[in-house]
């Protein structure tokens, strides 16, 4: 075949000389070089061929031989190698990379990094070349509330490290986790493209007594022996201050009193409400003379009020 | 890793000469106690810059030149496989809209 011929592969007549072989092969060796031809796939075998057919043809020994039919055409293969562009083209290449010294690891400057700074400066998008415009990334915050100012609402001023101030306003009725999107506080545009946003990720710390359920507040008050037995007129807090709660005659422990429309009043939303759970404390250590009274005291009607507990 | 004497036995480069084109910073093995240490891609560019020297005749004083255009074209080989990662790793709609317009650009340029 003529493609095994090392003078078909050189591109030489049989009678070429010595020279005339070795500038053939310098030609073709110029051309196919795999590492001089990074995107040419066939390169590398040609470039085999060519050096194989050089090794056989520039040697007068093998050539004769050759000649004379006695070894064929791959008698002069060289052994595996592994060409440069195998690893001028994986991470391993940046050691070589231009501009790049092999003791600078942080240097990546690259095509990009010129080509992103080109458009940041406003250059792009004249001359006709074709200007690169892109938005804005955007920006994640992290911020921690208390209770009642997510209950209330709030305004908020985050510090960023070049000085600069993020003011955030926690509309009423904030939930935990929630997460504030500030239209254009992020990362500015590429080439005349627009800011990306300040993602705020807002926590809200619990409350020592007031919980949530929805727009709804719910409290547990402590109130006292007489206070539960004949009733009357309490101080109670709320997520707007404090208020008067009246509290009917004989109210168990554990009863639900309403205040209405004292919950979260979060825009668009009808208020909510707040609940108090009434808890009798009878305060330590009792009061001896209550102790007293209790003791020789007989109930006009005796009850037992786990009777239905233990029955069945 | 390889050793100088290893690399020396391996390609057929002077020891003066490999001493030179470390000394340009052509060839940036490792310092190691006294000796050079090589890794894959030195013993591959050593071998390279042997084959441009005596093989493709290309004279001593051009051979910066030569190296300088290589770094480049692997640099621009090397960010463009990058940026083929980033555009791949695009939802669908945008690697169609990125593939169409070097489909025009390709065809203003013939």
């Amino acid at each position: 075949m003529a493609a095994d011929d090392p003078y078909a592969i050189l591109g030489v007549k049989r009678t070429a000389t010595e020279a005339e072989i070795r500038r053939a092969y310098r030609k073709l060796a110029k051309e196919f070089h795999p590492d001089l031809n990074p995107g040419k796939k066939e390169a590398e075998a040609r470039f085999k061929a060519i050096n194989a057919a050089y090794g056989l043809l520039s040697d007068p020994e093998k050539r004769a031989r050759f000649d004379r039919g006695e070894i064929d055409a791959s008698g002069a293969e060289r052994p595996e190698r592994s060409f440069y562009r195998r690893h001028a083209e994986g991470p391993q290449g940046r050691k070589y990379h231009p501009g790049g010294s092999p003791f600078e690891e942080a240097d990546l400057g690259s095509i990009f990094a010129d080509f992103f700074a080109q458009a940041r400066q406003g250059g792009a998008g004249t001359q006709g070349r074709a200007g690169f415009r892109m938005r804005g990334a955007d920006r994640s915050f992290a911020l921690e509330i208390d209770f009642l100012e997510a209950a209330r609402g709030a305004k908020k001023r985050i510090s960023l490290a070049a000085g600069e101030m993020l003011d955030v306003t926690i509309p009423a009725g904030f939930k935990d986790g929630q997460v504030l999107r500030l239209n254009g506080k992020g990362e500015p545009g590429l080439g005349g493209g627009p800011a990306g946003d300040a993602l705020v990720a807002v926590h809200v710390r619990p409350h020592p007594f007031f919980r949530r359920e929805g727009d709804d507040i719910h409290v547990e008050v402590p109130v006292t022996l007489a206070e539960a037995v004949l009733g009357g007129k309490i101080t109670v807090p709320t997520i707007g201050g404090p208020v008067a709660l009246t509290i009917p005659k004989a109210s168990d422990s554990g009863t639900v009193l309403r205040l209405r429309g004292r919950g979260i009043a979060a825009p668009g939303r009808a208020a909510g409400d707040q609940y108090v759970t009434l808890k009798l404390v009878i305060g330590a250590p009792a009061d001896p003379e209550l102790a007293a009274f209790l003791r020789d005291w007989a109930p006009r009607h005796p009850q037992d009020p786990r009777r239905k507990m233990v029955e069945s | 890793m390889i050793r100088r004497t290893a690399l020396l036995e391996m390609v057929p480069v002077e020891s003066a000469e490999l001493e030179s084109w470390i000394g340009s910073g052509w060839i940036r093995p490792q310092r190691s106690d006294g000796d050079w240490l090589f890794d894959e891609i030195d013993v591959a560019r050593v071998q390279l810059i042997c084959e441009i020297r005596r093989d493709l005749a290309i004279d001593e004083s051009a051979l910066p030149l030569v190296l300088s255009l290589i770094d480049q074209v692997y640099g621009l080989r090397r960010d463009l496989a990058a940026l083929c990662r980033a555009v791949a790793a695009q939802p669908e709609a945008t690697r169609t809209a990125i593939a169409a317009m070097m489909a025009q650009a390709e065809s203003e340029r013939s």
